[in-house]
């Protein structure tokens, strides 16, 4: 599928449904967990509030802030009539008729006080959300090869991790350089979770507390590359990792390969989740395969749509080839603390594609005497 | 300035009670209940986005999900951060409050804002509420019994530009930090680097100075517009039109700066107009009377679209502080502000500088400027 053909799909559901326009707004405010309707109409990943206006003719009027974004926005999104504004709330509404049936999208992730003043403007408007981020469900072919180049920009950085990391750097400096590390590979933004303990009671964002030998860095690598991100879930110990450490880590590696397994056209998303928790109850750890342990064992990747969703046990949406997600058990045991292991996971005819060149394993990072 | 906003905030945040003590924090919210005399308790939510007002009360900058802080004027405070019981170690470093809860929902938060203490009536204020998800704030609003609370987030923006010596010395290490970052990039560009080295190698230079975030925008063609990094690019560009904001100690500076090895005539005339503009500031003046006197003398040449409408900015906690750009309050003694002068003449020649600038009592201090030479009037 390419850009145009997603646009389609959208403009004939929009037709099912009888909407003249829909109407996509975005804060700027990018969030891995976000999705993000103005991408998904325009390819467009704005510095501020930005809306997308999609009308049933298939013609786009894009409103960016600031103003003066308008010929970044008008190189992304060739074919789009874009307009530069003060007021991405005015702008939009000035180019919505007042007979039209619009549907809006994104609003929920608006804050209160742009999404209030949309819904107090456009009292009628249905929500679109479903339709939009559904027709954005599978990524398209230019989407797939950014999700490659991100993935690859993933694993140098933990390649770099393991080469850097030492004890007396704290977190968030290890943090700072993977993230301007893989900047320079690429990567525009980067969902970097990052820490280190001995028992790690989850991952957590960096803090400015000193690595120190015998500690487990957990690391959530997620650069994104041209507005698409991509992840990689990797652990590694500073000094040689005890048996018990190792051992464990092969067995959550086996339950990502067990979920990896599961991922067919055609399965829901929810037999990938209980595959992983297959493995892991069968050790004996079925009390931490749920809530409040683990709440998934993957998810989406946005900006754009996050769509399929979680890899959880209450998701029933059915795979399709060209849906990208992550496949990451990241697992608390008690013996070991939080475990990181995860790939980034395409979805193809003959199954899940890691788009990774390396399996998770666990790393060491020698230290001197 | 409105620039990238990163997915996740990764940069040294913890709380160093060196840099702001906790009587300053005392100082601030003791001014927050004189300000708003009825208040008995403030709800005041950020995000990783907009959190300047959560930040100035409590120094928690949210990296990650969002916390709502519930001050209170009987000195009991808690924060309630985002992300489940697992996050709260991660935040407990970044703030002076000890009590911090997970945050589950916001009725919760409404519920404790209203807890009546010593048989007094609980009269809650809302900071930062228009940042809130719109379910996120009808909970609240539900869990204090229906009424929602008056939104005071105007005041604690006024409390935020009578800036004391804390944030002026944090103002400044920012500054330093920019001042460090300008440089790596002008080097750079001497050195014949490609415009993604430069910008990258003066982000690097900012990181090891201490900084805690760095946003970049550059321009590659001539200064015409702006754009945030993308991807790589090898281009030598001459004219490199940069700007820069550095953030430290939760405090940002920003800097315009264009490095070229040829006359500018641009470059020159918006230095000429941002001496200008630095030589009208002083306490009382409005910073729309400094932009018609820049505009008047600013002929061939017009306002550069990124500059319009904001040519004196408030800068601090947030990269840009309301009231914004060129509101009408006159400018006050200790506030800290960038002011940018962006020009073009809608062809081939464009140029945009600025400086960092606190204002004083009888002028102002200029603590980082895009003009090399020393600007008259001001101190060295």
């Amino acid at each position: 599928m390419n850009f145009a053909e997603r646009l389609a799909d959208i403009r004939a559901r929009m037709q099912e449904e009888k909407l003249d326009l829909i109407l996509g707004v975005h804060d700027g405010g990018h969030f891995i967990e976000k999705p993000n309707p103005v991408m998904v109409l325009s390819g467009f990943k704005s510095l501020g509030p930005t809306a997308a206006l999609l009308h049933a003719d298939g013609a786009i009027d894009l409103i960016v802030t600031p103003h003066w974004e308008t010929d970044r926005a008008a190189d992304a999104c060739p074919d789009a009539r874009v307009v530069g504004a003060h007021d991405v709330v005015d702008g939009a509404l000035a180019k919505i008729k007042t007979s039209a049936v619009v549907g809006t999208t994104g609003l929920r992730g608006l804050p209160y006080d742009l999404a209030s003043r949309l819904a107090a403007a456009l009292p009628s408007a249905l929500s679109a959300d479903k339709l939009v981020f559904d027709a954005a469900r599978t990524k398209t072919l230019d989407e797939i090869t950014n999700a490659r180049a991100a993935a690859g920009i993933a694993e140098r950085g933990f390649e770099r991790l393991l080469k850097i990391a030492r004890p007396d750097m704290t977190e968030d400096e290890l943090a700072v350089e993977l993230k301007w590390y893989m900047k320079t590979l690429g990567a525009e933004d980067n969902f970097l979770l990052l820490c280190a303990s001995p028992h790690n009671p989850a991952v957590q964002p960096s803090t400015g507390r000193r690595l120190q030998a015998g500690d487990i860095i957990l690391a959530e690598i997620t650069p994104s590359y041209r507005g698409q991100l991509t992840q990689i879930c990797r652990t590694a110990v500073i000094g040689k990792p005890s048996n018990e450490l190792a051992s464990k880590y092969r067995l959550v590696v086996h339950s990502m390969d067990e979920g990896i397994a599961a991922a067919r056209p055609g399965v829901a998303m929810s037999e990938v989740c209980r595959a992983i928790n297959a493995v892991l109850e069968a050790e004996g750890y079925g009390e931490y395969c749920h809530p409040p342990h683990i709440r998934r064992r993957g998810h989406g990747l946005g900006f754009g749509s996050v769509r399929p969703g979680d890899v959880a046990l209450d998701n029933t949406t059915v795979l399709e080839p060209d849906m990208l997600f992550m496949i990451h058990p990241n697992q608390y045991l008690p013996e070991t603390g939080y475990l990181l292991c995860g790939e980034p996971v395409l979805l193809t005819e003959r199954g899940a594609e890691p788009l990774t060149q390396e399996k998770a394993a666990l790393g060491t990072i020698g230290i001197q005497d | 300035m409105l620039t990238s906003q990163p997915t996740l905030l990764v940069g040294p945040s913890d709380w160093d009670a060196g840099i702001m003590p906790k009587q300053e924090f005392h100082r601030r919210i003791e001014a927050l209940w004189r300000a708003c005399p009825a208040a008995t308790c403030a709800i005041v939510y950020g995000d990783r986005v907009n959190h300047a007002e959560l930040a100035y009360f409590t120094n928690l900058v949210p990296k990650l999900e969002a916390a709502v802080a519930i001050l209170s004027a009987s000195d009991e405070h808690t924060i309630y951060v985002g992300g489940g019981p697992n996050m709260i170690g991660a935040a407990r470093p970044l703030t002076w409050i000890w009590e911090l809860i997970p945050l589950r929902g916001g009725q919760a938060i409404g519920r404790r804002a209203v807890e009546s203490k010593a048989g007094t009536t609980a009269v809650p204020i809302l900071v930062g509420g228009g940042y809130m998800s719109t379910a996120l704030r009808q909970a609240i609003v539900e869990g204090t019994g229906g009424s929602a609370p008056r939104d005071e987030t105007a005041k604690v923006w006024t409390l935020m530009r009578r800036a004391t010596d804390y944030d002026g010395l944090a103002m400044y290490n920012a500054g330093v930090a920019l001042g460090v970052a300008i440089d790596a990039i002008i080097t750079a560009c001497k050195k014949g680097a490609g415009v993604t080295d430069a910008i990258l190698g003066g982000e690097r230079a900012a990181y090891d100075n201490g900084a805690q975030d760095v946003r970049t925008l550059f321009s590659l063609n001539g200064g015409r517009t702006l754009q945030p990094f993308s991807a790589p690019t090898d281009r030598r560009l001459d004219p490199l039109q940069v700007y820069v904001a550095v953030r430290r100690f939760n405090y940002w500076a920003e800097g315009f700066y264009i490095t070229s090895s040829r006359p500018q005539p641009a470059l020159n005339k918006a230095r000429e107009l941002l001496r200008l503009a630095l030589a009208a500031i002083k306490p009382g003046v409005d910073p729309a009377s400094v932009e018609k006197l820049v505009v008047a003398a600013m002929k061939p040449y017009r306002c550069h679209p990124v500059t319009e409408r904001a040519l004196v900015s408030r800068i601090g906690i947030a990269l840009e502080e309301p009231p914004c750009a060129n509101a009408s309050a006159a400018l006050e003694p200790g506030e800290f502000c960038s002011v940018r002068v962006g020009i073009t003449d809608e062809a081939h020649n464009h140029a945009i500088v600025s400086a960092m600038i606190r204002v004083r009592d009888e002028g102002l201090d200029v603590f980082w400027s895009g003009v090399p030479k020393p600007i008259k009037g001001s101190p060295p």
